[in-house]
C-alpha cells in the first residue's frame, strides 16, 4: 500500500464534497446532482466519476471488484483497481458475490446483487436529453418541468427510420415516475436489472461533473410505446461457447479460422465461476 | 480526540448512505460517537465532522445554540446561517418543543431546477424503534417498513406539507439517545398506523 497519499487518494475535503452530493442524489432518485469533480490521475471520460464515488465510499473492510464491459481484466478495470487498492490496501476480488463495492463500466453483473453491495457505474454522458438539447440550462429546465416529449420523440424517430428502437446501449429510463435518466451505456439487456434492484446503484460522471443514484427497490421503467414495447437484446438459440450458459448477455464474435459467428459470455467472472462449478477437464 | 478523522468518518458516512438508501433501517452510530470527548452535542459533532466544511452553512436549535454553533464553526469552518439559508439544520433535544416543526416549515426546499439545494434536518429524539406506529413506503423500501419515533415534537404533518411537491422538499434524519439514526428522505411516504377496534 502506498502511504504517500491520504487513504483512498482523495483529501478529506474532496471526499466530503462528493459525499454531500451523493446523499442528496440518493434522496432524489434519478436527479443529476452537480459536484466539483476533482482532477484524477486518469483521463476525464475514462471512469473518473465512478472512481471518485468509489474513493469517497471505500473503507478498510471493503472488498472491491472493478469491471469494464463485463471483464475484470481489461485495461480500464485493472488500472482503476490498482489505483484504489494501492491507496487503500483493500482486498480486491473477481467474484461478484464476494464484493461489497463494485465499480463497473457499461455492465450490471449477471450474478444478482445483494443488499450488502453498492454498484458504482461509470457514466460518460449523464444527460439523457443532450442528444436533442445542447444547452445545460435548457435541459435543467426540461427536467424541472418534467417535459420529456423530446426523449420519446427521439425513440419515435428511430422507429420511423429503422423500424424499431435503435438504442444500442444507454436506453433512457424513467426513475420513480419522475426523472428520465441515462442508465449509463449498459446494454438494454441490463435495464430491467435496475428496476427494484436489491443493491444501491450510484452513477458518476466525472467529466460532466454529475452524480446520481437509484436507491434499492426503486421503480425504473425503460421508455417505450404501447405498440413498440421495450425489448432487451435477444439471444434465442444462442449459448456461450465456453460455458454453455443461455440466459446471459453474450458477445458476438467471429472465429477467424472458420469464419463462423460464435457467442460467448460478456461477464467473464461469471463464465469462469460457471466453468469452475461444473469442473473443467 | 480518539475519533479517526479518516476511517471512523468513513464508517459514519457509509452508515448514512445505508440509512438514506433504506429508510426505516436504523444506523447505529454509537461506536463512533463514543470516541468523541464527553459533550452533549456528540452525535451532531460527529455529523458535522462527516459533512461540514467551509462550503456549508448550518443552523442549530438548542438552549446552547451560541456555544454549539461556535464549536462546530471552530472545528469545521462551516458558517452559521439563517434558517431559510442553512444547508444543514440541527435540532437538539433541549430545543423548544415547536423548534422542529418550525425548522421543517422554514427550511429551504430547493427549486424545481435545483432540488438538491435543499436543507437536511437532523433532529434529536428520545428513542427510535422498529415498532409499528408509522408505516413507511417509497424508494429504498421493498414493501413497507415500520418505525416509531418517540418525541414530544410534532413534525409529521409539517413534513407532509413541506414535501408535497416532489422533487421539492427537505430530508429528515432522526437520531436518538442511543445514537440510532433513522433517515427519512423526501421520497418516503409516511402513514400513521391506526388501531382499529
Amino acid at each position: 500500500m502506498n502511504t504517500t497519499y491520504n487513504f483512498a487518494f482523495f483529501d478529506e475535503g474532496s471526499k466530503r464534497e462528493i459525499r454531500r452530493a451523493t446523499l442528496k442524489a440518493i434522496a432524489i432518485p434519478g436527479y443529476q446532482v452537480p459536484f466539483a469533480s476533482r482532477e484524477m490521475p486518469i483521463g476525464r471520460g475514462w471512469g473518473t466519476g465512478g472512481l471518485q464515488l468509489t474513493l469517497s465510499l471505500i473503507g478498510m473492510k471493503d472488498v472491491l471488484k472493478v469491471i469494464d464491459q463485463g471483464s475484470d481484466e481489461s485495461v480500464n478495470a485493472v488500472n482503476i483497481k490498482k489505483l484504489v487498492s494501492n491507496t487503500t490496501g483493500v482486498e480486491v476480488t473477481e467474484h461478484t458475490s464476494k464484493a461489497t463495492l463494485i465499480q463497473s463500466r457499461h455492465r450490471i453483473p449477471e450474478v444478482p446483487l445483494t443488499k450488502e453491495q453498492i454498484l458504482v457505474l461509470q457514466v460518460p454522458l449523464p444527460e439523457p436529453l443532450r442528444y436533442y438539447e445542447p444547452s445545460e440550462t435548457e435541459t435543467k429546465k426540461l427536467h424541472a418541468e418534467k417535459e420529456y416529449s423530446g426523449a420519446w420523440l427521439m425513440l419515435f424517430e428511430q422507429i420511423m427510420k429503422y423500424g424499431g428502437m435503435a438504442t444500442g446501449a444507454d436506453h433512457p429510463v424513467l426513475v420513480h415516475d419522475r426523472y428520465v435518466m441515462a442508465p449509463s451505456p449498459i446494454p438494454r439487456f441490463d435495464n430491467p436489472k435496475m428496476n427494484a434492484n436489491e443493491a444501491l446503484i450510484l452513477l458518476g460522471a466525472g467529466r460532466e461533473k454529475k452524480v446520481y443514484a437509484v436507491p434499492p427497490y426503486t421503480k425504473v421503467v425503460s421508455l417505450d410505446f404501447e405498440d413498440y414495447l421495450f425489448q432487451a437484446e435477444i439471444f434465442a438459440d444462442k449459448h456461450c461457447r465456453i460455458c454453455g450458459q443461455t440466459d446471459v448477455f453474450l458477445d458476438e464474435l467471429v472465429d477467424e479460422l472458420t469464419d463462423e459467428t460464435v457467442y460467448q459470455c460478456n461477464d467473464t467472472s461469471n463464465c469462469l465461476e460457471k466453468l469452475n462449478s461444473v469442473g473443467v477437464k | 480526540m480518539k475519533l479517526d478523522m479518516v476511517h471512523d468518518i468513513q464508517t459514519v458516512y457509509r452508515k448514512l448512505v445505508d440509512a438514506m438508501a433504506r429508510p426505516g433501517q436504523l444506523a447505529d452510530l454509537s461506536k463512533e460517537a463514543a470516541l468523541i470527548e464527553e459533550n452533549e452535542a456528540r452525535p451532531f459533532l460527529l455529523l458535522a465532522f462527516t459533512l461540514f466544511d467551509q462550503e456549508v452553512t448550518f443552523k442549530v436549535f438548542s438552549k446552547r445554540e451560541a456555544a454549539i454553533s461556535k464549536l462546530i464553526h471552530q472545528y469545521t469552518n462551516a458558517r452559521p446561517a439563517a434558517i431559510e439559508e442553512a444547508d444543514y439544520i440541527f435540532v437538539l433535544a433541549d430545543a423548544e418543543k415547536t423548534a422542529l416543526k418550525g425548522a421543517i416549515e422554514r427550511a429551504k426546499h430547493g427549486t424545481l431546477k435545483n432540488p438538491h439545494d435543499s436543507a437536511t434536518i437532523f433532529a434529536e429524539v428520545d428513542e427510535i424503534t422498529n415498532t409499528s406506529t408509522l408505516k413507511l413506503t417509497g424508494p429504498g423500501i421493498q414493501s413497507e417498513e415500520q418505525v416509531h419515533v418517540e418525541t414530544e415534537s410534532e413534525w409529521l404533518a409539517e413534513r407532509q406539507v413541506k414535501n408535497k411537491e416532489y422533487p421539492l422538499g427537505v430530508d429528515l434524519m432522526f437520531i436518538d439517545r442511543r445514537q440510532q439514526l433513522l433517515a427519512l428522505p423526501r421520497t418516503t411516504q409516511i402513514t400513521i398506523n391506526r388501531v382499529i377496534v
